[in-house]
C-alpha cells in the first residue's frame, strides 16, 4: 500500500562559505564558513591590494553542484 | 498452486473455475461492506507512522535547545525542567467578536510574550551574548512549535480514532504529507540557527546592510536600527532588525516613528523581504509590487499600512521568492545571488519613484541572525 508520509528525506549535504569582499577593488574571496562569521563583519586583509576585506555573504550550496 | 488443491477438490465435484468464482464474490462482498472501515484502517496506520515520526521531531528539537543552552549558552544550572515548562506556555489571542482596536491588543499580548521568552532566556543563562540569547529564543520557539503540531495530530488522530470518525481520519492522513514537511523544515531550521548562519528570510536585511554599512547607527525601536544614507541625492532612512542577532525587530513601530516623531516626510517607502514562493516557482525569483511587504501575525504590517496612509506615503515592495524551508534554513546560493539582482531593482525604484531630494524610507523585512549592518 502506498503511503502518504514521505519517508526520511535524502538530505543533499549543503556547505557553507562566507564570501569576504574587498571595499576598495572588488576583490571577492570564498572560504568555508566559521561559526561567528556574520555579514559585515571584518574579514581578512585583501588578497591584491591589502585593504581591509568585510564579510559580504553567508551561502549554503550542493556539495556537489560546485 | 491452485493445481493441486484444484485437482483434489475436482474429486468431490467442485472445480477451480468454481474457486475462483466464491474467491471473486467473497472479495466484492468484502469490498463493497468493509471499505470504509479498511480505508480508515489504513488512514490510522498511515496517520501513526507520521505521528511517531513528529514526536522524534518534537524530541528532537527539545533535546537541541537543551543542549545549545548548557553547552553554548553555558546555563549555570540544569535548564530541563524550564524548557519543558517554556513549551507548554500558551499565548491567549485576545477575543476579536468586537474588532475595534483588535490590533493594539494583539500586539501588546505578543509583545508581552516576546519579552516573556527572553527574559526567561535571561534567567536560564545568567549572563551571555545578545547573539546566543536570540538564537536560544529561536530554538525554543522552534521547539514550542514542533510540540504544539504534534499535540494537536495527536488529538485528532485519538479523536478519529475514539469515535470511529472515517472523515476525519482521511482528512488529517491528507494533511500529514504537508504537516510533515512543514515540521521538516522547523527541525531543520535548529541547524542553521545553532551555528548563527543567516537564513534564507535574511535577504532582505542583507541587501539594505550595504546601505547602512559604516554609516552611524541608532535604535529607533525595540532590535530595530537605522542608518541615514545617500543614494543619488535621496535622503534615504535604511532600517533593519539589528543584527547579528536573531532577532526581526519592529519595523511597523519603527517606519511609524521615522514619519510621525521624526518628522521625516518620506515621498515612498520600499520594503524587501523575502516571500514564500508558490510550488513551480524558481528561488531567487525577484517580485516587485505595491503594499507592506511583511509577514508575521499582521501587527506591523498594520502599523506600517496606517502610517503610510496617514502620510499618503506610496508603499513599494520587492520580494525574493524562496520555500518556507529555504527561509529558515541557512541561505541558499540562488537567494544570496538574488541579492545582487534586488539590490538594483532597489535602486532602479528609489530613482524612478522619487525625485533627487527627496526623503525615502528603506526597510529591510526579516531575521537578521549572521546579518550586522
Ligand atoms: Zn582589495
Amino acid at each position: 500500500m502506498m503511503s502518504s508520509v514521505p519517508g526520511a528525506d535524502k538530505k543533499s549535504k549543503l556547505l557553507v562559505y562566507t564570501i569576504e569582499e574587498c571595499p576598495a577593488c572588488g576583490q571577492k574571496t570564498k572560504r568555508a564558513f566559521t561559526v561567528g562569521d556574520y555579514v559585515t563583519k571584518d574579514g581578512a586583509k585583501c588578497a591584491k591590494c591589502s585593504n581591509q576585506t568585510r564579510v559580504s555573504l553567508v551561502y549554503a550550496e550542493g556539495a556537489k553542484s560546485s | 498452486m491452485f493445481i493441486l488443491p484444484g485437482i483434489a477438490l475436482q474429486a468431490i465435484g467442485i472445480d477451480s473455475n468454481t474457486i475462483f468464482l466464491i474467491f471473486w464474490v467473497g472479495f466484492f462482498f468484502v469490498t463493497f461492506f468493509y471499505q470504509a472501515r479498511l480505508q480508515s484502517y489504513m488512514a490510522l496506520n498511515d496517520i501513526s507512522r507520521g505521528l511517531n515520526k513528529l514526536k522524534v521531531m518534537k524530541d528532537k528539537s527539545r533535546k537541541e535547545a537543551i543542549d545549545y543552552l548548557v553547552n553554548v549558552g553555558k546555563a549555570p544550572s540544569d535548564p530541563t525542567q524550564r524548557v519543558d515548562q517554556f513549551l507548554d506556555y500558551v499565548t491567549i489571542m485576545p477575543v476579536d467578536i468586537d474588532p475595534a482596536g483588535l490590533v493594539g491588543k494583539i500586539d501588546h499580548v505578543v509583545t508581552t510574550n516576546n519579552d516573556r521568552v527572553r527574559a526567561e532566556v535571561g534567567t536560564l543563562l545568567g549572563q551571555g551574548s545578545p547573539v546566543t540569547i536570540s538564537i536560544s529564543e529561536n530554538l525554543l520557539e522552534v521547539a514550542t512549535s514542533l510540540n504544539m503540531i504534534h499535540k494537536i495530530v495527536r488529538h485528532f488522530y485519538l479523536l478519529g480514532k475514539k469515535t470511529n470518525s472515517y472523515i476525519t481520519l482521511l482528512q488529517l492522513q491528507m494533511l500529514m504529507p504537508m504537516i510533515i514537511q512543514e515540521a521538516d523544515a522547523l527541525l531543520n531550521a535548529v541547524d542553521s540557527f545553532k551555528l548563527g548562519q543567516p537564513v534564507g528570510d535574511g535577504i532582505g536585511p542583507v541587501i539594505v546592510s550595504r546601505y547602512m554599512a559604516g554609516k552611524e547607527k541608532r535604535a529607533v525601536a525595540k532590535d530595530t536600527v537605522m542608518a541615514v544614507a545617500e543614494y543619488k541625492g535621496r535622503k534615504l532612512y535604511v532600517l533593519k532588525a539589528d543584527g547579528p542577532m536573531a532577532y526581526v525587530g519592529q519595523p511597523g513601530v519603527a517606519i511609524k516613528k521615522i514619519i510621525e516623531e521624526m518628522g521625516v516626510k518620506p515621498s515612498a517607502i520600499v520594503m524587501i523581504d523575502a516571500a514564500l514562493k508558490l510550488e513551480g516557482e524558481k528561488t531567487g525569483e525577484i517580485a516587485e509590487g505595491v503594499g507592506a511587504a511583511i509577514g508575521g501575525i499582521g501587527v506591523e504590517k498594520f502599523q506600517i499600512e496606517e502610517a503610510a496612509t496617514k502620510a499618503k506615503v506610496p508603499l513599494y515592495a520587492i520580494l525574493v521568492k524562496q520555500s518556507l524551508l529555504e527561509a529558515i534554513t541557512v541561505m541558499r546560493k540562488e537567494i544570496a545571488e538574488a541579492g545582487d539582482k534586488a539590490f538594483q531593482v532597489l535602486n532602479r525604484v528609489i530613482e524612478e519613484k522619487t525625485k533627487e531630494g527627496d526623503d525615502v524610507v528603506v526597510a529591510g523585512i526579516g531575521n537578521t541572525l549572521g546579518v550586522a549592518q
